[in-house]
């Protein structure tokens, strides 16, 4: 019962942490228009979190620059437990163009693990509500 | 009486980019700002020199996402002198339509976020559901949202039929209705106007000596902008006017930013009501001669400006970029200092510097000695309780290295 | 102001220090100095000739030396001042005293390139990580960057 309860309400309020890890922006504005009154992610009750203690679901935007990957694994243990990570975008997933350069170490898999990837360059607001819908889905 | 020193950033969700800001106040004050970059550096410049000039053409469209057609421009106009080319005239009509509307995209996206950082969240949402207009738009002219890829060395790559015209006049029409209800707001709404007047003065003089550009220069009284000085593309084609403020504060720019609006509209109606007919590219080489060439475009923040060096291959000896938000950096600085706390937001605008969620360390900086000493939360915790039980209702100043001291013995 | 007046004003006030001087395109203008006479070359433009926006300094390694250009514009023209540093003793004068904005500019050419600045205001570095290795200076040409291997989870 309590179980069922606890399940029910994860699925119905993810709150996210936005993070950008040396994106282009270009993910991020999508990522906010998403949460816009066209596409409205808010309907799922999807609200998004100024600090990681508040947050279940890490939205990674960008390649790891160097800089910052001390940073990423501060963050991703600050969120409290049951946490998920969701690279958006092809430089989360990969490095996309960035690939290969010298203060770029790659994906987010490379430095925290990753629940859900979301291609794209930039993601489309669609596919993000999507690929959100379906991480939901599987818990 | 101690300073603060406060570390905000690298990581917050509103902040656009990853960026540090250590600032010292002195009580509600903001004493002194030191920035930190690096934590979206990629090497972009290295990489450049290893890719091909097409590679490079897409590489410089992810400098930015927000103003990701201005790079591209920049580039692909550079690389056509080098090339010693010219771009049909459709072609560049074509070029700069798209630049204009990105530059309503970005403006509006502004104006947003300048509202939610004064704490007017329905302005927010208001100017972010009419950006989606411009979205598509540019995703009927391009196929894509955010990098549209329109830009090719010698033209652009996708042409403009009647029909996507006549949507976009009509859209155009909406759009103009309702940007005129957004200015009304902007610049008349007693609570919004008092938020935002004053706050974040520069002046004329320093705004020219810390070398700021863009609508932060034009905002302080300086007629300065790329398309009217240095005209590329068509812009000595088109009828516009340079809008500038004289306040020189937060209000400047937005009112700045709310005419550039309008004049976008004028420009982009003359360019679709006087797009000429024939090829939108012509074929370009593979190999560039020895030579350099310096770019300027103005993007909607300001002047971009890439230095491109050919060496006679089909990759250049060195790309050279200069983004316009490095430059306001220095100005930005000195339009902190002496401001308050909650002024911060505003005036980084797009950047918001959320203090109380930024980070839960706060270092201590000892005047005297210089020495820092960092303090965990619950400690600051305990030491604001102590002082309150101390001093009861009198705002007594009671020295915290003192109190620190004594905590530490404590532990 | 036209690009002659321009090319005569420089001429007149600094006769035998202006290196080279050419107009390759319209509203372009190249002036090579030596690096000792550098800030009198940006002092005098900026006081004769009112360039008193610096938009960047460009970094470029020509393997055997390095070179700087620094781009100042006014309302239609762009004026790159060069000037060529030696590679075994890469130092140059700062110009915050002439123009202050130059500042991050100095240092990012000093994180990248390694060129020392001198009696540079702020000299910490800019923009390379804090775990940057030191004599490290990406932009060079002789620097090579190895990436190394990457593991990807779940993969083989």
């Amino acid at each position: 019962m309590l179980a069922q309860l606890v399940r029910w309400s994860r699925i119905k309020s993810p709150w996210v942490l936005h993070l950008n890890t040396g994106a282009c922006n270009a993910c991020d504005i999508e990522v906010l228009a998403s949460l816009m009154p066209r596409f409205d992610l808010e309907r799922f009750g999807v609200q998004l979190k100024g600090t990681p203690r508040h947050a279940d679901v890490i939205i990674c935007t960008g390649p790891v620059t160097r800089q910052t990957k001390d940073r990423i694994i501060r963050v991703y243990e600050q969120v409290p437990d049951p946490k998920f990570v969701v690279a958006v975008g092809a430089c989360a997933m990969s490095g996309c163009v960035y690939r290969g350069m010298y203060n770029v170490i790659g994906g987010i898999d490379q430095v925290i693990p990753v629940n859900a990837y979301i291609p794209g360059c930039p993601v489309r607001p669609d596919a993000f509500i999507d690929g959100v819908v379906k991480l939901l889905g599987s818990l | 009486m101690e300073e603060f020193t406060v570390p905000i950033g690298p990581q917050h969700p509103a902040l656009k980019e990853p960026i540090s800001l250590r600032m010292t106040f002195d009580g509600e004050v903001v004493k002194h700002v030191d920035v930190r970059l690096g934590y979206n550096h990629r090497g972009m410049e290295k990489m450049a020199e290893e890719r091909s000039y097409i590679q490079n053409l897409y590489l410089t469209e992810r400098i930015c996402g927000i103003c990701s057609h201005s790079h591209t421009t920049c580039f692909a106009q550079g690389v056509e002198k080098l090339m010693e080319i010219e771009p049909p005239k459709r072609g560049l009509y074509i070029r700069t339509l798209v630049a204009e509307i990105e530059r309503v995209h970005s403006h509006l996206l502004w104006l947003g976020v300048a509202g939610h950082e004064a704490g007017f969240d329905t302005f927010f949402m208001y100017t972010w559901r009419d950006r989606e207009i411009v979205m598509d738009i540019l995703e009927s002219i391009s196929g894509n949202r955010v990098h549209y890829a329109i830009n090719t060395f010698g033209g652009v790559r996708r042409d403009i039929s009647e029909a996507q015209k006549q949507t976009i006049l009509d859209s155009l029409g909406l759009l103009k209705q309702r940007t005129e209800y957004y200015t009304n707001i902007g610049t008349t709404e007693p609570t919004f106007v008092a938020r935002i007047k004053g706050v974040g003065k520069l002046s004329k003089e320093l705004a020219l000596s810390l070398c700021a550009v863009g609508p932060t220069v034009r905002a302080s009284g300086i007629k300065s902008d790329v398309r009217k000085d240095d005209p590329y593309a068509v812009y000595n084609e088109i009828p516009f006017e340079v809008c500038t403020a004289d306040t020189g504060d937060v209000f400047g720019r937005v009112v700045v930013r709310v005419n550039e609006l309008f004049e976008c509209y004028k420009m982009i109606e003359f360019m679709l009501k006087n797009l000429p007919v024939g090829d939108i590219v012509v074929k370009a080489p593979r190999r560039v001669k020895e030579n350099e060439v310096v770019s300027r475009y103005e993007a909607p923040r300001g002047e971009n400006l890439h230095y491109i060096k050919s060496n006679g291959t089909d990759k250049p000896e060195r790309l050279k970029v200069r983004a316009p938000t490095l430059a306001n950096y220095p100005a930005t600085v000195e339009m902190l200092k002496g401001c308050f706390i909650a002024d911060i937001p505003l005036i980084f605008a797009a950047i918001d510097p959320c203090i109380c969620c930024a980070e839960r360390m706060v270092e201590l900086v000892n005047v005297k000695n210089g020495e820092a000493s960092v303090v965990s939360f619950g400690d600051l915790k305990k030491l604001a309780s102590e002082q309150y039980k101390k001093c009861g209702n009198k705002p007594e100043p009671v020295s915290i290295a003192k109190q620190l001291e004594k905590i530490r013995r404590k532990s | 102001m036209n690009e002659e007046k321009i090319i005569t004003t420089i001429k007149e006030n600094l006769k035998d220090k202006v290196l080279e001087l050419t107009n390759p395109s319209p509203r372009r203008i190249f002036l090579k100095v030596d690096k000792n006479n550098l800030c009198e070359a940006i002092s005098m433009i900026k006081e004769k000739l009112g360039f008193t926006y610096l938009i960047t300094i460009t970094g470029l390694d020509k393997t055997d030396s390095f070179e700087l250009l620094y781009h100042f514009a006014d309302d239609t023209n762009v004026i790159n001042i060069r000037v060529s540093i030696s590679r075994e003793n890469p130092i140059v004068s700062t110009v915050t005293g002439v123009i202050p904005g130059a500042i991050l500019y100095e240092r990012e050419i000093q994180d990248m390139f390694g060129i020392k600045v001198e009696n540079i205001p702020d000299p910490r570095p800019l923009i390379t990580p804090d775990d940057w290795p030191e004599g490290a200076y990406p932009l060079r040409k002789d620097w090579k960057y190895e990436r190394p291997g990457e593991t990807i989870p779940g993969g083989k």
